[in-house]
């Protein structure tokens, strides 16, 4: 039980020393649930069994099972600390090698090294991989250090004293040093946080409510799962500044690891009497609740969220009125994204014009991407606002796989637009991708290249959205249906010129009228490429062709009966049994059997099958 | 206050209200689909946008949601009319069979859809306003139906699609729905009782607020409490929401009024004899046979089809009618001996009329007898036998449903024949029997009445306006079937007769009534038990009886009941009696 800030400072020194300490090697495996997925537990178990095994000391080796590293394409990872020596793609069978090589015997293991895949060379230590260069970790780094499931960890990192501080602080002046930092929320919106708090603080009602909104996808697992007191720290220091007693955390139901550390984190800042009553002897009180949703895309709505939260189904509302008058049981409620209550705690730490001093000119701070597609690195990472695309893709990103030409980037989930090459040099801030007919959104990137046909890509998301919206307002559910069925139609060869326009109303329409936000920004996947890709739909209604060869039905395979050799292996592989030939002698595709499956086309080795 | 400009009218700006509220204040018109007064604001529909503008922006918003911040408002942009127009084409698509969307569409120049129907829509009327839901879950607390899934799969349902046991039938969110898309009866499989308008003799139904009949007097609506689901489960009361100069008193209570008064003029009418005990004739359960009355009303320009004839139960113009005449009259085994007296005629009328609406139609005419006593009635009906109606002789045996049709068996008693004829439509003239209400009434009164329940009258032939109590007089069917041109008559004949006695300065008794020999008398009380007028009273200080002369009617059942031979009858005391008997048994 810690009772104020002198002895909290004193524990967090003693486990700090400790650390200094320790003369030992650190194995930071991760545990994140991507890395999970790929065997991460297992390999775990087998480092422990390893280490018993060689009967290795704590002194000489201590293993440290963390949140996610962010580069969970290469996973299952590990850090050996100090050194920083980085290993991905770990299997079961590599683990005694570690042990006897890298921990005993200080070598590096040479298959398990990072290759880059543009420069070809060979990177042993964690800060000189590209994927990790570029980027600016404020929330991420202490994934690395601390073990989620331990307040000790957080605690040693200096956790939990940008609270001891705000608590000495009045409420006011915690609000203004967040209106200074010019945090603006992670949710999307991209709203000043400082003024939320603010109106939020002004309301005069005895009963407020914090909600932290942990629904949201990649990110928002990452860091409950990753560094759940971040996000705690955060809320109290929010609960404190608008004199709320009690804060909800909105989680998915699905993502049982980040609950389960919620869980944990909240029980152990409780028994550390960080949570609870009389918080460090402030007089403030602070309780935090879990709350599970069903992971439905729009219960990411903050007034669907509310809903959900209060036991009903996760419908939007018309937000006239904010959630700051009116929001849970129709109480003063704060909502923040958990990307933006994770923030708090390091603009209270080191000052608002420290924070301040990273970012654009208008957005501030770092934020947090997951970076997928057809680029060679994925996963999360954490840029300093304003940094341009063409850095994210092709220097954290590591470039285009196999070489391919870069086509367009999605950014802000499936609601976000496409930007095509021509704005790669575009600033990542939220001024600059509302200008370019995008969202901040979810802050996710998918990278399309040249092989991605565009029309077919805005159907893919149309689909999403007409499955994911609630149904409630008419443009939404019915224009999105209307919406879909004329991509169809294109992508089906049956595209009519009547079309063009037709997509350019529906989407002026459900832009326009739609209820909530879901249904405002979902035809941005059509406008922005009705923008920048119009040729590729006049491809598709005119010619009736497919330039990226996506659409099936636009496509034919034919065999040049010049280059083919008749080695059967096309024929062979057909699951259809559309191409007949001699052997040794041209074949032919049936154009009737034909499903387009392609894959004759991947497996010619003469590359004979044309895709027309 | 900040100032609101709503379409070019400045109006001060006041968040407590919508947009909607000022607008329809000011009597702009917005559409509304979703819109209740009585429920929250939903904003689902989407058809009430209206142009928004605030610091040069134009926005669209809900105007059944947004509140009247100060701004500028306009509700019939350019941008407006295009979003509408964008709203309805989606409707269109998705709620194609509604008339009501098809006509707002025209209201706006929509005539068609670029847009595809979703064959796989749930209901191809709903526009997922959710008024339904709304109503049941806001106004009734009842929740019994809800929205099941998301997206375009969205549809009203109740939980796990199954029959709801919490549904209370109240039948408010068929009533709510702007697009009649749904019906109570998909919700649950209880027996849903319709509350019949008893005017339109059950032809249909009415809500439980409603007003008598049209020229009722006074022509006020009232609740019916027994199936108000604000009495029955403290919710609801939308009335009181909707009723502009706040007339709903949910607390108001019945009350029984007390006049004195020096007589009465009994006419509470008659009752036709119930189709439910008419087993042969369907038992009632046969929507196509229905008894005159009824068709009565459907033939009514003010009728529930407004004067066409529609059968029940397709609403099918009827093409084939069957009039059936003395059901269960002069039929003493199964119903009443007598002739109801005016169904002949009225029969024959509503044939008549019948044929005038449906020439190529046919009517035909079941009889007995043709019994068409009366000024002028003899030949209406001659009239009606020349080429307007078939008259068949004959008692239908039973009548049947036969697929859409209802087949009648017969026997034409003039040809021998036996005959099955299907027709659309079968009327009844069902026996004329006393009402409930004169049944009841006359009991309370203590009148006399025959065996079927007719009031009794001083005397059949010389005096048939006066009830057997002084100051109690009739008219109409109260007391025998007559016709219209009868109770007219009787009516004003005992208006004559009320009229009679309050000339008079002193009432005039018969002198034939009760008296007591106060010196036997022992005050026992008997007489006061037995005595049906409350003529004869026991004076509890002096232990005699005593007799009311205005009251007594002189029936002598005192006189019977006396143990001690005080009650005596005036001028029939017992001695008189008997030297009446001895004298009337003597041999001549």
């Amino acid at each position: 039980m810690i009772k104020n800030s002198q002895q909290l400072n004193a524990f967090a020194k003693e486990i700090q020393t400790k650390k200094e300490k320790y003369k030992g090697k650190t194995i930071a495996i991760c545990n994140g649930s991507s890395c999970r997925a790929l065997g991460a537990d297992k390999i775990t178990q087998l480092i422990r069994d390893e280490i018993k095994k060689h009967n290795l000391d704590v002194d000489v080796v201590n293993v440290l099972t963390t949140g996610c590293h962010g580069f969970c394409e290469r996973g299952p990872l590990m850090i050996i600390q100090p050194e920083e020596i980085f290993y991905q793609k770990i299997k079961p069978e590599d683990v005694p090698e570690i042990i006897t090589e890298t921990i005993i015997d200080d070598r590096i293991i040479d298959k398990l090294i990072y290759n880059d895949p543009k420069t070809k060379k060979k990177i042993v230590y964690k800060p000189d991989i590209s994927f990790y260069k570029k980027q600016m970790r404020l929330l991420f780094e202490s994934n690395e250090h601390i073990n989620p499931k331990k307040i000790d960890d957080y605690i040693g990192i200096g956790g939990y004293s940008a609270l001891a501080k705000a608590l000495t602080m009045e409420p006011e002046a915690i609000i203004e040093e967040i209106l200074k930092a010019g945090l603006r929320g992670r949710g999307g919106g991209g709203f000043l946080t400082g003024w939320k708090w603010k109106f939020c603080r002004n309301e005069k009602n005895d009963t407020k409510y914090v909600i932290c909104n942990a629904a949201g996808a990649f990110i928002a697992r990452s860091i409950s799962e990753g560094n759940p007191h971040s996000v705690i720290e955060g809320m109290i220091i929010g609960a404190y500044a608008i004199g709320a007693y009690k804060g909800y955390i909105y989680v998915r139901h699905g993502y049982p690891l980040a609950i389960e550390n919620f869980n944990l984190a909240i029980e152990s800042a409780k028994e550390f009497g960080i949570l609870g009553q009389n918080i460090l002897e402030s007089g403030f009180d602070f309780e935090i609740v879990i709350s599970r949703g069903c992971g439905e895309f729009i219960a990411g709505e903050s007034s669907a969220l509310i809903a959900s939260i209060e036991g009903k189904a996760a419908i939007p509302r018309p937000k006239h009125i904010h959630a700051t008058e009116k929001g849970l049981w129709n109480r003063p409620t704060l909502l923040n994204n958990i990307e933006t209550w994770a923030n708090i705690p390091f603009i209270i730490n080191r000052g608002a014009d420290c924070y301040a001093s990273v970012g654009s000119e208008k957005s501030k701070g770092t934020k947090i991407f997951s970076l997928v597609g057809k680029v060679n690195s994925t996963g999360l990472i954490e840029v300093p606002m304003g940094i341009t695309l063409r850095e994210v893709i092709f220097d954290i990103g590591g470039g285009m796989i196999n070489g391919k030409k870069f086509k367009a980037v999605q950014i802000g989930g499936p609601s976000g637009g496409l930007v095509p090459e021509s704005l790669l040099d575009l600033h990542l801030d939220f001024d600059s991708l509302k200008e370019a007919g995008t969202i901040m959104g979810s802050s996710e990137m998918i990278v399309f290249d040249e092989d991605n046909c565009m029309v077919d890509t805005a159907k893919f998301f149309i689909k999403y959205l007409m499955d994911e919206s609630c149904g409630k307002c008419t443009p939404c559910r019915e224009g999105l249906v209307q919406m879909h069925d004329i991509l169809c139609q294109i992508t089906d060869g049956k595209g009519r010129e009547e079309h063009l326009d037709m997509l350019q109303e529906l989407a002026w329409g459900i832009a326009n009228t739609s209820l909530c936000q879901l249904g405002k920004s979902a035809p941005n996947p059509v406008l922005s490429t009705l923008k920048y890709f119009k040729d590729e739909y006049e491809t598709h209604i005119r010619d009736k062709k497919c330039p990226a060869g996506v659409c099936k039905a636009l496509i034919e395979y034919i065999i040049d009966s010049e280059k083919c050799i008749g080695c059967t292996l096309c024929a062979k592989r057909c699951p259809v049994n559309a191409i007949s030939g001699e052997k040794k002698n041209p074949h032919e595709i049936d154009p009737m059997i034909c499903i387009k499956c392609g894959i004759c086309y991947e497996v010619c080795p003469v590359n004979a099958v044309e895709r027309k | 206050m900040g100032k609101l400009i709503i379409d070019g009218l400045k109006v001060d700006a006041d968040p407590n209200k919508t947009v909607l509220d000022v607008a329809r204040d000011l009597g702009i018109e917005i559409p509304t689909l979703c819109h209740h007064k009585s429920l929250h604001p939903f904003g689902s529909c989407r058809i009430c946008v209206v142009e928004k503008i605030w610091k040069g922006e134009s926005t669209l918003q809900t105007a059944c949601t947004y509140p009247a911040w100060e701004g500028e408002i306009r509700t019939n942009s350019e941008m407006v009319l295009r979003a509408r127009k964008f709203i309805l084409k989606l409707m269109l698509a998705s709620a194609p069979e509604s008339e009501e969307i098809c006509k707002l569409a025209e209201k706006y120049q929509v005539f068609e859809t670029p847009y595809k129907h979703n064959p796989k829509k749930w209901n191809n009327k709903c526009i997922m306003c959710g008024l339904c839901v709304r109503v049941c879950d806001e106004i009734m607390n009842i929740s019994a139906i809800g929205f099941a899934k998301r997206g375009s799969e969205r549809y009203i349902a109740t939980p796990l699609d199954e029959y709801s046991e919490t549904c209370s039938t109240c039948g408010a969110c068929e009533f709510v729905c702007p697009t009649n898309a749904i019906n109570v009866s998909d919700w649950t499989d209880r027996e849903i009782k319709p509350h019949p308008s008893i005017f339109e003799r059950g032809l249909i139904s009415r809500p439980a607020v409603s007003v008598h009949f049209p020229q009722a007097v006074p022509n006020i609506p009232f609740i019916d409490k027994d199936v108000c689901m604000h009495f029955l489960n403290d919710s609801c009361g939308i009335c009181e929401d909707v009723c502009v100069p706040e007339a709903i008193d949910f607390k108001q209570k019945d009350k029984i009024e007390e006049f004195d008064v020096g007589a009465l003029v009994i006419a509470t009418g008659f009752d036709l004899y119930p189709l439910m005990e008419i087993p042969e004739y369907g038992g009632g359960k046969i929507p196509d046979v229905i008894d005159a009355l009824q068709f009565e009303r459907l033939l009514a320009a003010s009728g529930p089809t407004a004067g066409v004839v529609k059968r029940p139960s397709d609403g099918k113009i009827p093409e084939s009618v069957a009039f059936i005449h003395c059901v269960r009259s002069r039929d003493p085994e199964h119903g009443v001996a007598y002739c109801s007296k005016i169904c002949c005629t009225y029969l024959v009328k509503e044939a008549m009329l019948y044929k005038q609406a449906m020439p190529n139609g046919s009517a035909y005419s079941f009889y007995i007898d043709i019994r068409t006593g009366g000024k002028g009635y003899e030949e209406f009906y001659q009239r009606t036998k020349e080429d307007w109606v078939t008259f068949i002789r004959g008692k239908p045996a039973r009548i049947v449903q036969n697929g859409d049709k209802v087949q009648v068996w017969s026997a034409d008693t003039l040809s021998g024949e036996s005959i099955k004829l299907d027709v659309d439509l079968v009327v009844l003239a069902p026996a004329i029997i006393p009402s409930a209400g004169s049944v009841k009434i006359l009991k309370d009164l203590r009148l006399a009445t025959d065996e079927y329940g007719w009031i009794k009258e001083q005397h059949l032939k010389l005096r048939p306006l006066e009830s057997m109590i002084a100051g109690i007089f009739m008219a109409g069917m109260v007391q025998y079937p007559k016709d219209i041109t009868d109770s007219v008559a009787q009516a004003s004949g005992a208006a004559a007769k009320v009229l009679e006695l309050f000339s008079q300065p002193e009432l005039k008794r018969t002198p034939t009534i009760a008296s007591v020999d106060t010196e036997i008398c022992v005050g026992c009380g008997y007489c006061e038990e037995t005595c049906p007028y409350e003529a004869i009273k026991v004076d509890e200080r002096k232990k005699v009886a005593e007799v009311n002369a205005a009251l007594c009617e002189g029936c002598g059942a005192c006189a019977a009941s006396c143990p001690s031979g005080a009650a005596q009858h005036k001028n029939f005391f017992k001695d008189q009696i008997f030297a009446m008997v001895v004298e009337a048994t003597k041999d001549y």
